[in-house]
């Protein structure tokens, strides 16, 4: 239901994936970040079959199980040694089970273009551990006409969000690590196809106010293998700042204050017999929520790191 | 790097941010307006539930060179003086046309209780109950048809209420407080209308108590919106008390007339026992071979309101004398190329044809059909500068026509009990939530027509523009999957033909 979060959590990821591989080869590493590039090719698989309606936790055969696919292919590129940027776009299609009481069709299309700034503005090394914090500007806009005005199928909230991350992560020698972010997402307005909604009141407009949110992320992970395999467990919170509750028996529009709390399980894979190659695999589940979808979504997905200038030599190189 | 080289892009970035922040519109924004004319002779105007404006009576004003009187004005002026912020916004909102503010305030509670009932953990559906409305579920469930008569009742009490106090301002003439002292400055646009009784008040309390008796856990809101809006007209210059005083006299009075017709009009049974609305069901089952089902899960019991077709009527004399031909059988050629077309649609739901669906669709949650007509009323009564008894007697005949539109296509639709699509083609999935209710003729349709030739008959400039909006409302139901071509274009001809019995009445009032 909160496909944008749910999104920019999986580009944390990817910038949290970057972050630690710079932590994990300290030579040569700098060097490389500024002329790599990734290649993600995600896909998730995500249903719901309870919701909460402001706090109560429900069911609701009209909508049956809500089945969410979504498709991403996603860039990030090194452009200086501490900095890098992202670029994604998510294909999404949405429909319920059957049977069910509403015969609503689902939808599918493109929903936003991402583009995320992350910069590493401090960075420690110690004999047993490191120390590293990072800062990242988003912005995201819808890139179809999708309605985000018909819940719970439509593909995202339909409006602009900037939002502002910073990161802390601890790593040990061993490749144990620990790593803290939160974020301030700023929404703009998304436009339904109607002239009047009731948001607590009457709203003469098709502009609906999506909420603002803050968002906390914890993280406890261990890289090993000979640094090849990752694995992590990870808890997402997220509130929005204002907004209303869906109302009894009735769809949720983007104007809902949407909370909830997630947690999950990733792992990545290095290949090492293909130089660049590595497998993405995870799992998460909404656990509490308010207006939220309790949400259980699995995802795999393919990453490609490689050289974007083609001046180095084998040993530069991963 | 340093983080510092950022900030220049932050700050600006949080700069965008705060020019995006919309105001985004709670009510209709106008300002006071030279009203388009005065209408002397509208307390001999043809009244809907009096007799006559006589019906209801008020004392005798006294003289403005009276004591009483001049001690009134001195109050006036002392409360004028003293006004806080609160009173100055309060008066810039209730305006010099206070009317569209209570049809506002109607509309939002129609959207605030235009919620259906959902199943119970064990599957059956509790409905509204007026004697314990708060439920759960909470009373009433505002759907179209009831929407509708609440609109009705409050437009006919505002309009009989203003038509009395028409005649009683042209039969005394106390002038306005601001025509006869120079120092008061009237907060709206001066005119010549007498101030006692005042319109405002009976507006004032027709509306809230129609309206509490049609919302009635809303009775503290409502209680409040009166106060402030009576506070608001002896605060704007154009009233002393007792002339607020006489005009909420009239305003009880009419409410009470109104009421008492609702309480009789046939609506309380509309919503039947499953046993009754079987018998229904399979009267049209023997008669045409077919009957609508709900699909819901669970499924539910009973239709919405199956007698409501049975509800007393305002203007057309027998809801027979409306009813159209039955649709087409389930496999002639009609109904088979409606099956394409539905499917055609379903398949190639196209940007123009999304969008007509969802701005029409004034479903659960929203002011439903009725409300948005209204609106357009509104934004119609501002362009044309209406006074406050031409603004309630747009209201009357758009919600009385409308009202009649509701109730002959409800009798349409329990009597032909015809299929929804989704309940005939296989597989069959909508863009608009399927109501509960049969098919044929679509409520869209027969409200919208019925709304819109009230409205092309009031604002003749405006009538191609509004039929067009009415066919495109009959249309976006076949484009939301959720109506047969015929449920639409039948379901217009049937709501013009309902609102040809109000607009001769209408015609027939002494306002043309």
């Amino acid at each position: 239901m909160n496909n944008k979060t749910i999104f920019f959590y999986i580009l944390a990821f990817m910038l949290f994936t970057r972050a630690t591989v710079l932590g994990q080869t300290p030579s040569d590493a700098i060097l490389m970040n500024r002329e790599q590039a990734c290649i993600l090719f995600d896909y998730n698989y995500g249903s719901f079959d309870q919701y909460w309606e402001g706090g109560l936790l429900r069911e609701n055969q009209t909508i049956a199980t809500v089945k969410k696919n979504t498709f991403m292919p996603m860039m990030a590129v090194g452009i200086l040694d501490n900095l890098n940027i992202y670029v994604g776009v998510p294909y999404i299609k949405t429909e319920s089970s059957d049977p069910n009481g509403g015969k609503f069709a689902g939808a599918s299309g493109f929903q936003d273009l991402s583009i995320a700034v992350k910069y590493r503005f401090y960075h420690k090394e110690a004999e047993k551990h490191n120390f590293s914090a990072l800062a990242t500007v988003g912005f995201s806009t819808p890139v179809s006409n999708y309605l985000p005005d018909y819940m719970p199928y439509s593909l995202g909230l339909g409006a602009p969000e900037l939002s502002y991350r910073v990161i802390g992560q601890y790593q040990l020698k061993n490749g144990l690590y620990a790593r803290a972010a939160t974020a301030f997402l700023w929404r703009g307005y998304a436009k339904a196809e109607r002239d009047y909604y009731y948001n607590n009141g009457s709203y003469y407009t098709p502009w609906m106010d999506v909420p603002n949110a803050v968002t906390i992320e914890g993280t406890v992970g261990l890289w090993t293998l000979k640094n090849s395999f990752q694995l992590e467990l990870n808890y997402l919170g997220s509130y929005s700042t204002s907004g209303d509750d869906i109302r009894s028996y009735n769809a949720p529009q983007p104007t809902n204050n949407i909370d909830m709390d997630r947690v999950g399980i990733f792992a990545h894979y290095y290949v090492p017999t293909i130089k660049g190659l590595g497998i993405v695999a995870y799992h998460n589940r909404v656990v509490n929520g308010r207006n939220a979808a309790k949400i259980s979504t699995t995802g795999v997905g393919l990453t490609y790191f490689f050289d974007y200038r083609k001046k180095q030599d084998e040993n530069e190189t991963k | 790097m340093k983080l510092n080289n950022y900030f220049p892009v932050i700050a600006s970035l949080f700069m965008v941010l705060a020019s995006c922040e919309k105001d985004l519109p709670t009510h209709l924004f106008y300002g006071t307006y030279t009203f388009s004319s005065t209408d002397e002779d509208g307390g001999t105007w043809q009244t809907v539930l009096l007799t006559s404006a006589e019906d209801i009576s008020i004392p005798e004003p006294t003289a403005i060179t009276s004591s009483e009187y001049l001690q009134e004005l001195e109050e006036m002026k002392s409360e004028m003086s003293k006004m806080s912020d609160d009173d100055k916004e309060a008066i810039k909102y209730w305006t010099d046309n206070a009317a569209i503010r209570w049809n506002e305030i109607a509309l939002e509670l129609i959207a605030k209780y235009n919620i259906i009932p959902g199943p119970n953990a064990d599957g059956t559906y509790t409905l509204p109950n007026p004697n314990t409305p708060e439920g759960p579920p909470a009373f009433p469930f505002a759907h179209p048809p009831y929407a509708v008569r609440a609109l009705s009742y409050l437009s006919v009490a505002q309009f009989d209420g203003l038509i009395t106090a028409w005649h009683y301002k042209y039969r005394y003439n106390r002038p306005a407080p601001f025509q006869q002292d120079n120092n008061i400055t009237y907060a709206y646009t001066d005119n010549t209308i007498p101030s006692y009784p005042s319109e405002g008040a009976v507006l004032a309390s027709a509306s809230k108590n129609i309206l509490t008796a049609m919302f009635p856990l809303e009775a503290d809101y409502l209680e409040a919106k009166e106060a402030e809006h009576l506070r608001s007209l002896q605060l704007s210059g154009g009233y002393v008390h007792s002339d607020i005083d006489a005009g909420k006299v009239i305003g009880e009075a009419i409410a009470l007339r109104a009421l008492e017709r609702a309480s009789n009009d046939g609506m309380k049974n509309a919503q039947t026992s499953k046993a009754v609305s079987d018998s229904i069901a399979d009267a049209a089952y023997e008669r045409f071979g077919w009957k609508w089902i709900n699909q819901e899960l669970p499924q539910r019991p009973v239709g919405l309101t199956p007698l409501y077709g049975k509800v007393r009527l305002w203007n057309v004399p027998n809801v027979e004398a409306t009813r159209p031909i039955a649709p087409p059988n389930l496999d002639s050629e009609a109904y088979l190329e409606d099956v394409k077309i539905l499917n055609d649609f379903a398949d190639n739901v196209t940007t123009e044809r999304r969008r007509i669906a969802n701005f029409w669709q004034d479903g659960l949650g929203t002011y439903t059909p009725p409300g948005h007509w209204n609106e357009f009323a509104n934004k119609f009564i501002v362009k044309y500068k209406l006074n406050p008894l031409r603004t309630v007697r747009t209201y009357a005949y758009l919600n009385m026509a409308m009202m009649d539109g509701g109730i002959s296509c409800w009798d349409a639709k329990y009597y032909y009990h015809y299929p929804r699509p989704i309940q005939t083609i296989e597989g069959f999935k909508t863009i608009a939530g399927t109501p509960n209710f049969p098919s044929y003729t679509s409520g869209h349709s027969v409200f919208s027509a019925a709304g819109a030739e009230v409205l092309a008959y009031i604002f003749p400039q405006e009538s191609e523009m509004v039929r067009e909006w009415a066919k495109e409302a009959a249309i976006s139901r076949v484009y939301g999957g959720i109506h047969w071509t015929f449920d639409a274009y039948i379901g217009t001809d049937q709501g013009i033909d309902v609102a040809g019995y109000t607009i001769n009445v209408a015609q027939a009032d002494g306002a043309d």
